[in-house]
């Protein structure tokens, strides 16, 4: 009987020492401390072994910060180029697609006004626009993935890594 | 009264890591590097991949440091990209594995003969209890080694604790637990042993 309770003042010392005990059990545990040897040998020991853990130094490489540092600037300058490529492209295909729109729209709505300015038939403005309008911002669209390629080939001349 | 008087420190980190500032980083990685590196050691048992590891751990930071909230201090997640740096690490290198599960605890702190090179507890250990507590370490499982350094050097809660090692808190207890029970054999002989 007397066995049970040291083993189970013992478990609640390693709950103790783990942070995992209520103020009530705490109580009790310091009263137990108080009156028995058995346990407060396992709880000497146990405080021993982690402030044991306390006498352990271990050596840092002096430069270790420094190169960090030049990681850390290299890193933030490549996401920060990243990210502004990312921006470019994103406003790219906004203005392509304005731009394919609008053409459109001319072509479609404006042809008769156009050919009427330009003493030409409505035939021949609609192929105009199309020629120097449409089909350039499609081509533009149509190349706007290779963007990051691009983006990544510059990186790569100026040295840094992909 | 400005935002930065207002605010918490973890706050103020968030917000750093969240517009990516260098300066800030700069004096993480001075304030923290002491605790990573003998985080990691204490999680590898080995010095050698650990400047690495370190240097990665703060790319990682900047990489990733949106998803900090500020919301809970900073260590617990430093520490959880620093874990996942080091299971990458040995899954890489076929090492023991660190993210195992808890089935084969109980043989994980009985110890093996002790090795004659010095590992990198016996070079660091300046006290006669730590020259003791040495071997034991080197011996003990990853985990609970880990769970030890968690609690009893970086002083987490058994809740942040768990945060960093993505186990429950009772997992965690177990843990140190087993690891404590393998420190005190090597303190007391096992005279008190569990
Ligand atoms: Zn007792």
């Amino acid at each position: 009987m007397q066995t049970d309770r040291h083993q189970s003042i013992c478990k609640l010392i390693d709950k103790s020492l783990a942070g995992d005990v209520s103020s009530q059990e705490e109580k009790s545990l310091r009263q137990h401390l108080l009156a028995c040897a058995a346990c407060k040998q396992y709880w000497d020991t146990s405080n021993r072994a982690i402030a044991g853990l306390k006498g352990f130094a271990f050596e840092t490489d002096p430069n270790l910060p420094g190169k960090i540092f030049a990681a850390l600037t290299l890193r933030a300058a490549q996401l920060e180029t990243q990210q502004l490529s990312h921006r470019q492209l994103a406003w790219s295909y906004v203005a392509a697609l304005v731009l394919t729109l609008a053409g459109s729209f001319a072509a479609m709505q404006l042809g008769d006004r156009f050919a009427s300015a330009f003493s030409a038939s409505q035939q021949q403005v609609q192929l105009g626009l199309i020629a120097i309008w449409i089909v350039p911002s499609v081509c533009f669209c149509l190349l706007l993935p290779t963007l990051p390629l691009m983006s990544k080939r510059r990186l790569h001349a100026k040295g840094l890594p992909l | 009264m400005t935002l930065a008087a207002t605010e918490s420190e973890p706050e103020r980190i968030a917000r750093g890591l969240r517009h990516r500032d260098v300066a800030l980083l700069q004096t993480l990685v001075q304030q923290y590097q002491y605790r990573l590196v003998r985080y990691f050691i204490f999680l590898l048992g080995t010095r050698d991949p650990v400047d690495d590891l370190v240097q990665e751990t703060w790319l990682r930071v900047l990489e990733r440091g949106r998803s900090y909230d500020g919301e809970s201090r900073f260590e617990p997640w430093l520490f959880a990209v620093a874990r996942n740096l080091a299971i990458d690490h040995t899954r890489k290198h076929r090492l023991v594995s660190l993210d195992s599960d808890d089935n084969d605890e109980r043989e994980a702190v009985s110890f093996s003969p002790v090795s004659g090179a010095d590992s990198p507890f016996e070079q660091a250990a300046r006290s006669e209890d730590a020259q003791h507590l040495a071997q034991s370490l080197q011996l003990l499982q990853p985990v609970y080694r880990e769970a030890l350094v968690l609690r009893f050097q970086e002083e987490l809660s058994l809740q942040e604790i768990s945060q960093v090692v993505g186990a429950s808190v009772s997992t965690v207890s177990s843990r140190i637990y087993r690891g404590l029970a393998a420190l005190r054999q090597q303190m007391d002989g096992g005279a008190h042993a569990n």
